[in-house]
């Protein structure tokens, strides 16, 4: 239970968190938004195991997408909700 | 009833203001106070999280106190170089990720010194080794990160170590035995029973990360002893 809050607050103060909800406010379709975060999710799952596959947590890899996603979302919420164009 | 729609009606306005388009503010003005307010609280959050790491931090809470006393009468503390290490050495993680969650998770012992789960000598004892197990659990998932920010095989001069230490590194090279499995109670008192509870941690049921399990396969492939600086705590 720890194990997993902690993971999910450490995603959203990292890159899945800020730059998912960054690029989530570049659009105003919510799947590419959300798309767009579970990339970044992926990607930082990458960069924090240096890039070889074998090193990377089935849980790190879950949460980090899912924060991604997430983040990605409400952006493209605060992009339609606060943004006419 | 009147009083409680004002209120409303007050929230809700200030919603409305905050979601409408700004027209007294330029594009330009918008980023760059956007930018300074960010700066700031970026260079806040840095700092706060770089204050809780100091050992001062640690220790205002009294709970952990046994466990200041304790390593102050190390080698982490006192020694011939002067140079030390303070608890978030080794207990919180440098890198952005692990440290992140390290702090995230720590936030549970707030809660826990507010009930006092530790704050009297009998209690501390009676927790202490399954607090004990859980910073074990982490150092052997972690191949003993923390301690490897300051020590590390490759710079030992096996020459000049006492012939016991660089008999059991070399072995600890060839077995994969990570730093705490032979340097249990570098820093603190052991509870009577540590080094049965130990043994039961290489038990890999413990382990819940998928990807880290060569860790433990390494660490349980050979017989190997224990060895520890501080004695057991009566
Ligand atoms: C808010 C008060 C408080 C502060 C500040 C605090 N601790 Fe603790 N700590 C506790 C309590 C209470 C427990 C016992 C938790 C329990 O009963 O499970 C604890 C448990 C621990 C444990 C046992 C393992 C675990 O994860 O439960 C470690 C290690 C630890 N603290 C290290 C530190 C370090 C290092 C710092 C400074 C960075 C620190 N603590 C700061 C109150 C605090
Ligand atoms: C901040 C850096 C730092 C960290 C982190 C650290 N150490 Fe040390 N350690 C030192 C220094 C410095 C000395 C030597 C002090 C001296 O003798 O001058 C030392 C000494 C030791 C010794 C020799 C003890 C003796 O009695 O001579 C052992 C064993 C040891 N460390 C194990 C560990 C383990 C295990 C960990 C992880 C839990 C760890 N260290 C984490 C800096 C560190
Ligand atoms: C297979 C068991 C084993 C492993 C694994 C192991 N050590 Fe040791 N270490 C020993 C023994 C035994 C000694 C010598 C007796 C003592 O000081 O307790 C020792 C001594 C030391 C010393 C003091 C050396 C000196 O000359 O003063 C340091 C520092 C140290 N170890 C650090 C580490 C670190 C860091 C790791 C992990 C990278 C590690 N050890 C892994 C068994 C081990
Ligand atoms: C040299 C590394 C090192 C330093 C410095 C260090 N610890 Fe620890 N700590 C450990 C290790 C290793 C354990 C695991 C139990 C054991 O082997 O003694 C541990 C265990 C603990 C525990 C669990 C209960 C127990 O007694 O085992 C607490 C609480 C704790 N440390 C708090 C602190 C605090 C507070 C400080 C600073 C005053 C500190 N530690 C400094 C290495 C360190």
């Amino acid at each position: 239970m720890l194990e997993i809050l902690g993971t999910l607050a450490s995603n959203a103060l990292s890159l899945p968190g800020i730059l998912g909800l960054g690029i989530g406010m570049m659009t105003r379709q919510p799947y590419l938004a959300g798309s767009l975060g579970g990339l970044v999710g992926m990607l930082e799952a990458m960069i924090f195991s240096g890039f070889s596959l074998a090193q990377i947590g089935a849980l790190e890899l879950t949460f980090s997408v899912l924060v991604g996603i997430a983040a990605g979302m409400i952006g493209c919420m605060i992009r339609r909700k606060g943004v006419k164009v | 009833m009147n009083n409680r729609q004002d209120k409303r009606n007050r929230l809700s306005r200030l919603w409305d203001w905050f979601w409408s388009p700004s027209t007294q503010f330029s594009v330009g003005f918008t980023l760059i106070s956007g930018f300074l307010i960010g700066i700031l609280f970026w260079g806040g959050f840095h700092w706060t999280i770089e204050a809780s790491n100091s050992e001062e931090f640690c220790v205002s809470c009294h709970s952990m106190e046994t466990n200041l006393g304790e390593y102050r009468q190390t080698v982490h503390y006192y020694n011939h170089s002067g140079v030390r290490a303070v608890c978030s050495d080794c207990h919180v993680p440098k890198e952005w990720d692990h440290k992140m969650k390290a702090k995230a998770i720590a936030v549970k012992d707030v809660f826990y010194e507010l009930i006092g789960s530790i704050d009297t000598r009998e209690k501390y004892e009676a927790r202490r080794i399954d607090m004990a197990k859980t910073v074990w659990k982490k150092m052997r998932a972690t191949d003993s990160r923390e301690c490897r920010n300051c020590h590390a095989f490759e710079y030992m001069d096996f020459t000049i170590q006492e012939t016991r230490a660089s008999s059991e590194h070399q072995r600890g090279i060839d077995e994969g035995i990570t730093c705490i499995g032979c340097h249990q109670g570098v820093a603190h008192k052991l509870p009577p029973n540590w080094l049965e509870e130990y043994e039961k941690l290489k038990n890999p049921v413990s382990a819940t990360r998928p990807g880290r399990l060569w860790v433990d396969a390494l660490a349980n492939a050979g017989t190997h002893q224990s060895y520890s600086i501080g004695s057991p705590a009566e």
